[in-house]
């Protein structure tokens, strides 16, 4: 794993067991479930003439399966698994939230500037103001590049609260 | 079926752009907004409506200072681009490359749609249409549709389309029907890879643009026994109509520029005419030759017009077609 | 001979001034595209389109091709710099660019890679050049049956390339196969799993999935790694030049990736991608280093750059020699030809061997370029490290967004991808790797369609795929491939039963 080479040994206290690793497999199987379901209502088909369900249906399948053996071997898995960093998830998703509700309504430029500004709220080595003029260059490099240089259809500006798409 | 209009306008150079439709303001070709205008594409870059927004767009900045950007929205067979340009300011900045599947197909094949073809929009200009046919095989001793009609009637005859609920796959639907008779529908991701099995042999014909196909055709690798258009087709006139050989079939695959209702008349015609005058330039008309689009001048009115026949056109071939729905 | 004084005749008109200037504009513009992420060779061809409109066919199509290939090369420098893909195929570049980036190493892969871009561009060259009209046959001779069959072989292949738990690994192809399911059914037109949202209709798109899972979840990873300070506390040495030993292991990997690329290049459909993802399953089950795969092995990042770029060559084959366009960028490129009055065809050959033997003459002056263009600038991209992680990491996120943004012009994508980088993070927690995911999204909706395809043709006869000669051997080598690799598994348990029972319990 990349990470571990910055981690120091005191986070070993702090990092999750390894079993807790069989949630995701367990959820992979409800995931498999659902897909399985969904093949079922669609139609398996015949043997050899598969139907709109059959694909889904039998990765479903198989998915749940091998899902099914990696819960058994991560919850006999002794060692640790990475300590998660739920500040960052959550600010890197709040980001690409603000991208996808601005990027129409208030065009490019106001968009990078409030993404950058989202995203670097769990760095707190960065002082707000610094953090607004790291928003104010990325937003201005983003014009440059992708409207002035490359052309490319964005609208720079825009107010459309009710959003474009 | 196809309504033929004002066909006294078509081609020409400079003669399109003198043929005014009655009703509409005089208006002088040249740039009709200062912003930048977006030509909304419904298909991701390199189809037909793609190539044609990007000729225009180059053609409207270069010779009548009008800037375009070409933005493609493909997704959900162009419902999604169409939704997005309804929803624009209605002042000439936002149009779309319009065609068969948002305006057409989609209000009957799916099961809603987000807008109304007609009240939604305000159709500006046509530009051209390409028509499709059927393609057999040279060896296969099928020379006309009647012969086509007699070997499928004695043995199952598979064909390639460009997708489930596509311009091919309803016109093969369409035949079947005329035909009386059943044969095997064989679903691409477009034509391309539906023509590469045809020349692999795994598929007996398959319906594509015939203007699109012409060098296949004249290396004999496959023979075009008719195409679904009023006419015979400029470029070629070879290839004989569904019509003269008895079938009433006649699939017209179009291309307008279509823009959100409630653009004021004088921008709509100036829109119309300075589109008309890139299209009449004779480079215009020879690149649009080249993808197999003939070009044909139309009224706002006219166009507006023909769109909703086409849409009570499509429906029967589309119900027919069992895509209804999906 | 005819070959060779042939390709003199397109040297010589690769090499007027004009033709190469256009050359060098496509080939600058491509690297400076592939490098953004999610910005691909499709957006740059189109952008560029407008230009060619008033070229000379053949340099409106060394133009292109230019920007094409161009972008391959950019594409693995956003890889290994940041794991997130350039371009979608050098998403297995990210498996030990990346790694490497972070042992202080990145210098060197993207000498490695540009060294590795250039052997497969010229690999690819060469059977163009060679075998064209054979490939073109090869191509027409693919059909259902045949696309099943080594779309299933490359699948079995790339089940090993997991690093960690076997079982995981093939757990993750499968999740991908399942994952391509969504969206239309392209055979009877049905929908599946859209939720009623009509822009799942067309599916996920690839690069969607490839951000969110390597960039978006890595991201989220390294921002506490690196808090206040460099990318990583690794200080970056300035070493790109490999060493005696380095060299000889990229050559065998050159090879073999160029042979794969090529030969998936010239199959319309497959393309890039699949050239590096089968490429890289390959290397790691014939290397005797493959221990090291996933952790910042070299020959990781060799093969799939020298697949991508031989299958970048190659694809024009089927495009310009049967018309066939095998991806969305070779469309536009027969769009291009079209506008010009050219359609490609079988006799492209004979009606324009200027256009044929000029495009495969600057496929040489162009990789030329690309390596004299690239080589020196790898010092300013690994500087480009040395900028603090804190005005990195959003910079990044923003040209994420823009990137998945430019695909359709949609805000529905970004949230795709936050759907895929939530994903990614918790795979990662929960210890399950991205890259076998990619590999089953990639060959799933491939290998669906064209089985229920090959089973609609023969109306239900399942022997299609034993009849046809070229089918039945690559389903022969599938099967062996699964002996062997059965084989070599239970061997491997036993030995290691062996060698664990006096210590455990």
């Amino acid at each position: 794993m990349p990470g571990d080479a910055t981690e120091t040994s005191t986070d070993a206290a702090a990092r999750p067991h390894a079993r807790w690793g069989a949630a995701g497999a367990v959820f992979l199987i409800a995931l498999a479930a659902v897909f399985m379901a969904g093949g079922l209502e669609l139609g398996l088909g015949v043997l050899f003439r598969p139907g709109t369900g059959a694909f889904p249906f039998f990765t479903g399948a198989i998915l749940a399966a091998l899902a099914a053996v990696t819960v058994v071997q991560d919850l006999a898995d002794p060692g640790l698994a990475e300590r998660p960093d739920w500040v960052s998830f959550a600010a890197i998703a709040a980001a690409l939230a603000v991208f996808a509700v601005s990027a129409d309504r208030l065009g490019l430029v106001p968009a990078a500037f409030l993404t950058t500004v989202v995203a670097s709220v769990p760095d707190r080595s960065l002082s707000f103001p610094g953090k607004a003029a790291l928003g104010a260059v990325v937003a201005a490099g983003a014009w440059v590049l992708f409207i002035q240089l490359l052309g490319l259809p964005f609208r720079a500006l825009a107010f459309d609260l009710f959003g474009g798409a | 079926m196809t309504p033929i209009l004002s066909r006294r306008a078509v081609m020409g150079a400079g003669l399109a752009a003198l043929v005014l439709a009655p009703g509409l303001a005089l208006a002088e070709p040249g740039a009709w907004t200062s912003e930048p205008v977006r030509i909304v594409v419904t298909f991701p870059p390199g189809g037909t409506s793609d190539l044609v927004a990007r000729l225009l767009a180059k053609h409207l900045d270069a010779d009548f200072g009008q800037k375009a950007v070409v933005d493609n929205r493909p997704g959900a067979a162009g419902t999604v681009a169409a939704d997005y340009v309804a929803r624009q300011p209605a002042d000439g900045t936002v149009l779309m490359i319009a065609n068969n599947a948002p305006f057409t197909i989609a209000p009957t094949q799916f099961e809603s749609l987000p807008y109304d073809p007609m009240g939604d929009f305000a159709h500006v200009a046509y530009i051209g249409a390409s028509a499709p046919g059927l393609f057999v095989k040279p060896d296969s001793g099928i020379a006309t549709v009647a012969e086509f009609q007699a070997a499928a009637k004695e043995g199952s005859i598979s064909y390639g389309s460009s997708g489930v609920g596509s311009i091919s796959h309803i016109l093969g639907k369409a035949v079947d029907g005329a035909l009386g008779v059943e044969t095997l529908h064989v679903p691409y991701q477009g034509s391309a890879p539906a023509i590469q099995d045809f020349r692999a042999g795994v598929l007996d014909t398959f319906y594509d643009m015939v203007a699109q196909n012409r060098p296949m055709i004249e290396d004999k690798e496959a023979v075009a026994i008719a195409i679904a258009a009023e006419t015979r087709f400029p470029g070629v006139p070879d290839v004989p109509t569904f019509k003269e050989q008895g079938f009433d079939i006649v699939i017209e695959n179009w291309v307008g520029l279509t823009g959100p209702a409630g653009i004021p008349p004088e921008t709509a015609a100036k829109i119309h005419e300075t589109v008309a005058a890139v299209i009449a330039l004779p480079e215009v008309q020879a690149q649009l030759t080249g993808l197999g689009v003939t070009p044909r001048e139309m009224s706002s009115d006219d166009y507006a017009a023909f769109v909703e026949t086409q849409i009570g056109v499509w429906k029967p071939l589309i119900v027919a077609a069992g895509v209804q729905g999906k | 001979m005819e070959l060779i004084s042939a390709f003199a005749g397109g040297l010589a008109t690769v090499m007027q001034p004009q033709t190469l200037l256009y050359c060098f504009i496509g080939c600058f513009l491509g690297t400076f595209i592939g490098v953004l992420p999610g910005i691909g060779s499709m957006a740059a061809i189109a952008m560029i389109l407008p230009l060619s409109f008033h070229l000379e066919p053949t340099t409106a199509l060394v133009m292109i091709a230019g920007v094409y290939y161009g972008a391959e090369y950019g594409g693995s420098i956003a890889s290994i710099l940041m794991n997130i893909p350039g371009t979608p195929s050098s998403s297995i570049t990210c498996i030990d660019g990346y790694p490497m980036a972070r042992e202080g190493r990145a210098g060197l892969a993207l000498f490695v890679t540009s060294i590795a871009s250039f052997g497969g561009g010229m690999i690819g060259m060469v059977v163009m050049a060679a075998l064209s009209p054979a490939l073109a046959r090869m191509a027409l001779s693919f059909g259902p049956a045949e696309y099943f069959s080594v779309i299933l072989l490359g699948l079995v292949a790339a089940s090993a390339v997991s690093n960690g738990g076997a079982v995981k690994g093939v757990a993750m192809v499968t999740l991908g196969l399942m994952l391509g399911t969504v969206g239309v059914d392209l055979t009877t037109g049905d929908l599946r799993f859209t939720m009623g949202v009509p822009e799942l209709r067309d599916g996920v798109n690839l690069v969607i999935v490839a951000m969110g899972l390597f960039g978006v979840g890595e991201l989220i990873a390294s921002i506490r790694a690196n808090a206040g300070g460099r990318a990583t506390s690794v200080d970056y040495r300035s070493n790109t030049w490999p060493t005696r030993d380095e060299w000889r292991r990229t050559w065998g990997p050159i090879w073999r990736g160029g042979a794969i690329g090529s030969f998936f290049g010239a199959l319309p459909g497959t393309g890039q991608t699949v050239a590096s993802a089968v490429g890289y399953a390959v290397e790691k089950k014939l290397s005797p280093n493959r221990g090291m795969f996933g952790k910042g092995a070299i020959e990781g990042v060799t093969v799939p750059e020298s697949a991508n770029n031989a299958a970048t060559q190659t694809a024009f084959i089927p495009t310009l020699t049967l018309g066939v366009p095998g991806s969305a960028s070779m469309a536009l490129v027969i769009g291009a030809l079209m506008i010009h009055g050219i359609t490609p065809g079988p006799r492209i050959l004979t009606d324009h061997p200027d256009l044929f033997w000029g495009l495969v003459a600057s496929f040489l002056v162009g990789n030329v370029i690309l390596l004299i263009l690239n080589v020196p600038l790898i010092g300013m991209w690994v500087k480009l490290l040395q900028i603090p992680y804190r005005f990195m990491y959003p910079t990044i996120i923003v040209l994420i967004c823009i990137g998945v943004y430019s695909l359709n012009n949609n805000v529905f994508d970004i949230w795709l991808t936050l759907v895929f980088g939530i994903a990614g993070y918790l795979m990662r927690l929960f210890r399950f790797e991205p890259a076998p995911l990619l590999i089953g999204f990639v060959l799933g909706p491939m290998m669906e369609e064209q089985l229920r395809r090959a089973m609609l043709l023969s109306r239900g006869d399942p022997m299609v795929f034993l009849d046809r000669p070229i089918s039945a051997a690559l389903i022969a080598a599938t099967l062996g491939i699964l002996v062997f690799g059965l084989l070599a598994g239970l061997r491997a348990r036993r030995r290691l039963r062996l060698a664990a029972l006096p210590a455990d319990e």
